[in-house]
């Protein structure tokens, strides 16, 4: 059974070339989300079992959309990797992060290879292909 | 006998000293009032007769006896505006004297007589005005001080926050492309070697904007450091962990030497980290054509002794004669400073290196980053040996107003649950 992930980022060009290498890295079935106010909604539907979240985003951003998750106690288990631009680790503590409890947070550019061992770690065994 | 009486009481009740001496019999003491009995502490009895040699220091004595010739020799009054005797229990009484010559015609006799008040009490409050005023002008410069670090913070905010908007702005599409060129990767033509060749020099690209970007941003950073207790030989272990890869790669030979039991210091631990990591480099890239290279660390703790006269401004306005520094040097016996260079190595983008080697912002970096903990970082030639010495004094004692003036409150003390800082240096 293959991976299910979220990809949450207003960069469309973005999530759809990252979408591209991680199912050609494969194993991963990949949905796309570009608008933020959908992707409560997205992971409802789609049932991921991780999310690669964008921090800054217009209407709500990363910080908004984990909290709506994390107040749902269904989805509060998703784990979620930050995917970030901001250049400074210290600087997501005080907005987006600040109470996130154990995810994730890589930088961008993103680092192919280690986004691929973080998947790896953070996917529980059972639901590996 | 009545006369003389009346005369002796009256000087006796005058509150100036009163004294006189036969200038034609070794300037002994012939009068001695009860006032400079007070004030030399020496009764009449044991003054009448004596000279100042007998009753003085010999250098006071030389003094009184010069001023006492000038006045007969001039044959005229001599006013001493200040001088000091130092009584035999060693109080200082600070006098201000007139000395008249006067020819007795009776008895042929010349004499010095010299009139002293008490000005004791008027020094010591003129000193205390001075010091009082000293202190005050030392206040109003630190002010000023303050003021011009203040708009020079300022400044720094605005560019770092234009700076941190423009590189988000930048990265998302230096994401984009990594990611392309990641694809692409996979599917070269093997036909065409090119292909893998121009794939590694995009990559390259996108890494070197990604760290020119970042570098910017640290650079105009004002942002709060999280400082903790530190022991210097742990953190430089660290380093030399990270490190280590690009040391064996190139050859060099390290040797730690860090004094037992150096007091601590408060760190930033991952920012002192790339601070060391940045003068290592440094050292390691100016050392590329050296036949033994070899990098040495060196840490000691010092007090610092003569701050204020000879060093820079930058030293006068950290640190002060007497306090406890910790002292770490990283030497190494590459090229040196060239002469032209020594005044910009610190210039955000000076950099002699090739493009894609040097971004030129690894000094102007560090140097904030030791700056904002209160430290000094100079870079020099060692002088005798070949090679450079880079030098960072770190003080001792946390200044916790300094550091929190520029930092956004309660940020200091805070541990660093939040975001694992490593994960950037996990290598793929
Ligand atoms: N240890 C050293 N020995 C000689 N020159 C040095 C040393 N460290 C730095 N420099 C000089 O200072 C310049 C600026 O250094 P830096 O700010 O780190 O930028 P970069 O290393 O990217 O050039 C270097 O290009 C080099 O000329
Ligand atoms: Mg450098």
């Amino acid at each position: 059974m293959a991976r299910k992930i979220l990809l949450v980022d207003d960069e469309a060009g973005f999530t759809e070339l990252l979408k591209m290498n991680l199912e050609r890295a494969g194993g991963y079935e990949v949905r796309i989300e570009n608008d933020s106010t959908k992707a409560l909604a997205a992971v409802r539907s789609f049932m991921p079992d991780a999310i690669l979240l964008d921090v800054v985003m217009p209407g709500m951003d990363g910080g908004d959309v984990q909290a709506q998750l994390q107040a749902n106690p269904l989805l509060a288990r998703i784990p979620i990797v930050m995917l970030t631009a901001l250049v400074d680790s210290t600087e997501l503590s005080e907005g987006a992060v600040a109470q996130a409890g154990s995810q994730m947070v890589l930088p961008k550019p993103v680092n192919l290879p280690l986004l691929l061992r973080v998947l790896d770690d953070i996917l529980p065994a059972e639901t590996a292909a | 006998m009545e006369k003389h009486s009346i005369v002796e009481s009256v000087l006796d009740n005058l509150p100036v000293a009163v004294f006189a001496k036969d200038a034609t019999d070794s300037f002994r003491f012939v009068l001695w009032n009860k006032k400079q009995e007070e004030v030399t502490t020496l009764r009449a009895g044991k003054a009448i007769g004596k000279n100042d040699y007998d009753l003085f220091s010999q250098e006071s004595a030389d003094y009184f006896r010069s001023v006492d010739k000038a006045v007969i020799q001039r044959g005229s009054l001599m006013k001493v505006p200040e001088e000091i005797i130092e009584t035999k229990n060693g109080r200082e009484v600070h006098l201000r004297t007139v000395k008249i010559p006067v020819h007795d015609e009776e008895t042929g006799r010349l004499l010095v007589v010299g009139i002293s008040e008490d000005i004791t009490e008027q020094v010591k409050s003129r000193e205390q005005l001075e010091r009082l005023n000293r202190h005050l002008v030392q206040a109003n410069e630190e002010l000023q001080r303050t003021q011009l670090q203040l708009i020079q913070a300022e400044k720094l905010e605005s560019i770092g926050r234009l700076a941190a908007g423009v590189a988000h702005e930048v990265k998302n599409p230096l994401a984009l492309l990594l990611l392309g060129v990641d694809y692409l990767s996979q599917g070269i033509d093997p036909g065409d070697p090119n292909v893998a060749t121009i794939l590694t020099q995009m990559r390259d690209a996108v890494d070197r904007a990604d760290r020119i970007v970042r570098g910017l941003v640290d650079f105009s950073s004002q942002r709060a450091l999280t400082r903790e207790a530190t022991q210097l030989d742990r953190v430089v272990d660290e380093v030399l962990l990270l490190v280590k890869h690009e040391l064996t790669r190139s050859n060099v030979k390290v040797s730690v030497r860090i004094e037992k039991d150096l007091p601590i210091v408060f760190l930033d631990m991952s920012k002192f980290e790339q601070v060391l990591i940045n003068l290592i480099i440094n050292a390691v890239h100016a050392m590329s054509g050296a036949e033994s290279k070899q990098l040495k660390i060196r840490a000691r703790a010092e007090t610092l002794e003569g701050v204020v006269r000879n060093e820079g401004a930058r030293t006068r306005e950290l640190f002060r004669s007497g306090d406890r520094v910790v002292v770490l040097e990283i030497l190494d016996n590459g090229t040196g400073i060239a002469p032209a260079d020594a005044g910009r190595l610190f210039d955000p983008f000076f950099t002699t290196k090739p493009t894609g080697l040097g971004t030129g912002l690894g000094l102007s970096v560090a140097r904030r980053i030791v700056e904002l903990h209160g430290g000094l970082l100079i870079l020099e030639n060692r002088g005798k040996e070949p090679g450079a010495v880079a030098r960072l004094l770190l003080p001792t004692k946390i200044e916790t107003g300094k550091v929190r003036t520029v930092a956004q409150p309660g940020k200091i003390d805070e541990p660093s649950k939040k975001v694992d800082t490593k994960t950037k240096k996990l290598a793929p």
